[in-house]
């Protein structure tokens, strides 16, 4: 932070008195407004509209797995680094509950006091009170704990503090984040309903920019570099001076809220189906419907279950997909899922790295780029326009909501999330993931996550292609004329088809 | 006694000295008819109370000669400080437009345009050997929140703002300058010293007004050029790298 870099110089007796005022007027300040409301995390509306008894056991499996902002509870089958200095015992040869260790962290932040955790060896698995450290020599590198339990053998793994870099994630992200993202990241917090763009929700498992395939979840880096350098033409600012740790902790803070609500968001749409009040009330009603009809034709019918019946027949089988361990079942499996994609994103092999150099920026480079922008195979023209001011023919249109035929009430593109897109204007050079080639490139090879921007594949745009829109896109803001006359897009496919791009 | 100043006290700035220099200057004045006045009232004070119930009392409301006193040399401490700050203030905001004494051009560098916006500072460098234009060109450099100007001469910057008010503030260097939406402000300000500077913003300017702040990096003119010149390698990266053989 700011003090690294500009230390403090004043004198001491200035500083206390200045502390003395600030403790003074918090006094007055807190003694007027009260205490702060405790922060919660919020449940989505298809949680709250399960049955009672379905929404109390994802609450308990929400609460006892992920925990409450106050305490917050380290699932360790997540690959989230939760933090702590971590050790192996070099030999156990001091007094009793004295050994020495090697550290593979930095040796100076283990305090008194700190709780350690053994994850290897006899001790491993909770079978041992929770030690304490009573001292640490860092010189010597021996470890003084407060009681005396089982003596560790040489080569046991254990953790110190625990959890400290998630803590401090926490207090960051209460600080600079939750504001617009809000305390459980759905984007809802206290000034982001009246941002536009609306802030990301995090709770789909999705980020924008990334540098992973289309399917892939973001990696570390990715959130990294968004915290830095943050999005141009959002609201998003940049946290540059944040400081390492800080921004390391707050992404993995971001990340595990992300594997949290989409936990929540998975494990949910597992049991809609079957007990959710709404879903009970509309079949019931349906039925209903077509029982008077029946009636009304005179045909036989059975008369549908009442609305308190029909929950009470889901309540109970509800308790028979707990007792049958479907349930735990379904947990099972979304963590799995969850912990193996989020793992899968920080491997190599799923990182979108072009296999050619950019095409060098010559104008024919750029005429190449502008025919695949105008041609039938990529479509680019249809939403970002044929000059790429974003004012494309699909902006006109009406969609229809993801999986329905109902269409969205506003004209234009919507996103994964419900809210309204522009096409991004390609000739302001604001480019919010990033103004790198590479960032052009992945944009287009790897689509934009959750919005209608597609992945361009292998099969569709070779490498050199898209170089080639890219160095049509990076020319687009400095075009002072139009060459030519924008022609009809079948007049430019035809002269596409005829002078093949390779 | 420099405490009460940002920093290590010290004004990282050829115009900053003159600027402490006017601000000692002002707090004597200040200082010394703070303790004038409150002297005289506490002699009218006691000079009052010691009046026997019989003695005539002397009014002074009215009394010509002294609104003439306290009109004059007051008007004559504000002209004084009017008249002695020009040169600062010419130099802070107007020398930079005129010629040198021998008529030759004022040889400032234009490194860069600052945008400020709700709650960064967007910063647009020309390429190594460009001048700054007003547009934006194909090989500039970007950063944010991160001002990088060379030492050992004037510098200027182009401040704008991408949507309300906002106040370019270098503390360490006693440059302050705000940022009107609709204009282009050049700034000129030089750093002494090689170093890391706070730079803020010092005019409220939303919620987050408090996110607002950047580093000012001053490096020598060497170090300014390489650190141009790897910026832009990286902004101009394709991601592309030869495989091992």
């Amino acid at each position: 932070m700011f003090r690294e870099n500009f230390p403090i110089s004043m004198p001491r007796f200035t500083r206390t008195g200045f502390n003395v005022l600030v403790t003074f007027g918090l006094a007055v300040i807190n003694s007027g407004c009260g205490e702060a409301p405790q922060a919660k995390f919020k449940y989505r509306p298809t949680t709250e509209d399960l049955i009672p008894e379905a929404n109390k056991a994802v609450v308990k499996t929400l609460t006892e797995d992920f925990g409450t902002p106050e305490k917050l509870v380290a699932w360790e089958r997540f690959p989230v680094d939760y933090g702590g200095v971590k050790g192996t015992v070099a030999a156990n040869d001091g007094p009793a509950g004295a050994f020495s260790v090697t550290l593979d962290g930095d040796a100076g932040k283990i305090a008194k006091g700190a709780s350690l955790l053994w994850v290897t060896g006899s001790q491993a698995g909770g079978k041992s009170a929770e030690a304490t450290v009573k001292s640490f020599n860092a010189v010597t590198k021996t470890l003084q704990l407060a009681s005396a339990s089982t003596a560790p053998v040489a080569g046991d793994r254990f953790i110190v503090a625990f959890g400290e870099d998630m803590q401090l994630g926490r207090v960051v992200y209460m600080k600079n984040c939750m504001h617009c993202h809000g305390v459980t990241g759905d984007g809802d917090g206290p000034t982001g309903k009246f941002l536009n763009p609306r802030p990301r929700d995090y709770r789909n498992g999705k980020f924008k920019f990334t540098s992973t395939q289309s399917q892939e979840k973001a990696t570390r880096d990715d959130l990294h570099r968004i915290v830095q350098y943050g999005i141009p033409g959002t609201y998003m600012p940049s946290f540059l001076l944040l400081g390492k740790r800080e921004t390391t902790a707050v992404v993995e803070y971001v990340r595990w809220l992300a594997i949290r609500g989409e936990f929540e968001k998975r494990f949910v749409e597992e049991l809609t189906n079957d007990y959710s009040e709404s879903v009970i009330v509309d079949s019931i009603k349906k039925a209903q419907a077509s029982y008077e009809e029946k009636k009304r034709n005179k045909e036989e019918a059975e008369k549908p279950l009442s609305e308190s019946k029909a929950k009470k027949e889901a309540a109970a089988a509800f308790k028979k997909y707990v007792d049958d361990k479907e349930l735990d079942g379904a947990i099972e499996e979304t963590a799995n899922l969850l912990a193996a994609a989020w793992t899968q994103s920080e491997t190599p092999e799923v990182s979108v790295v072009p296999t050619s150099q950019r095409v060098e920026d010559t104008p024919e480079s750029r005429e190449r780029g502008r025919l695949l922008y105008m041609s039938n195979t990529t479509k680019c023209y249809t939403c970002h326009g044929p000059t790429g001011r974003g004012d494309g023919a699909a902006t006109e249109d009406f969609w229809d909501k993801p999986g329905t035929s109902v269409k969205f009430e506003k004209r234009g593109l919507h996103d994964e999330w419900g809210n309204p897109l522009k096409p991004r204007n390609l000739t302001l050079g604001q480019y919010r993931g990033g103004r790198r080639p590479l960032d052009l490139f992945r944009r287009i090879r790897a689509g934009i996550k959750g919005t209608p921007m597609p992945a361009f594949g292998e099969t569709v745009l070779k490498d050199p292609q898209v170089w080639d829109v890219v160095n049509y896109v990076m020319s687009l803001p400095y075009q002072q004329k139009q060459p030519t006359a924008v022609k009809h897009p079948a007049e430019v496919v035809a002269k596409n088809e005829e002078k093949p791009a390779n | 006694m420099h405490w009460w100043f940002p920093g290590d006290g010290n004004a990282y700035s050829t115009l900053g000295g003159k600027i402490d220099d006017l601000f000692y200057l002002i707090l004597v004045i200040v200082s010394v008819t703070f303790v004038g006045t409150s002297a005289a009232l506490g002699y009218a004070l006691w000079r009052g109370a010691a009046i026997k119930a019989d003695e005539k009392v002397w009014f002074s409301h009215g009394s010509h000669s002294l609104e003439v006193i306290w009109t004059i040399v007051p008007s004559a401490v504000l002209l004084f400080i009017a008249l002695y700050q020009l040169d600062v203030w010419a130099e802070y905001r107007m020398k930079g437009f005129a010629k040198e004494k021998d008529g030759s051009p004022k040889i400032i560098t234009v490194v860069a345009e600052v945008t400020a916006r709700q709650f960064e500072w967007r910063i647009r460098y020309p390429a190594n050997g460009k001048p700054l234009k007003p547009t934006p060109q194909p090989d500039d450099i970007y950063s944010v929140n991160e001002l990088h100007v060379p030492t050992g001469g004037l510098v200027s910057i182009t401040l704008r703002t991408d949507d309300v008010q906002h106040a370019f503030f270098v503390p360490m260097l006693r440059v302050k300058q705000d940022a009107v939406p609709g204009k282009m402000i050049p700034v000129w300000f030089d750093a002494t010293m090689p170093g890391n500077y706070e730079m803020l913003c010092a005019e409220l300017c939303g919620w987050g007004h408090y996110k607002m702040k950047a580093m000012l990096v001053a490096q020598s003119a060497d170090d300014f050029e390489a650190w141009k010149d790897k910026a832009s390698a990286e902004q101009f990266d394709d991601g592309y790298r030869k495989p091992a053989e």
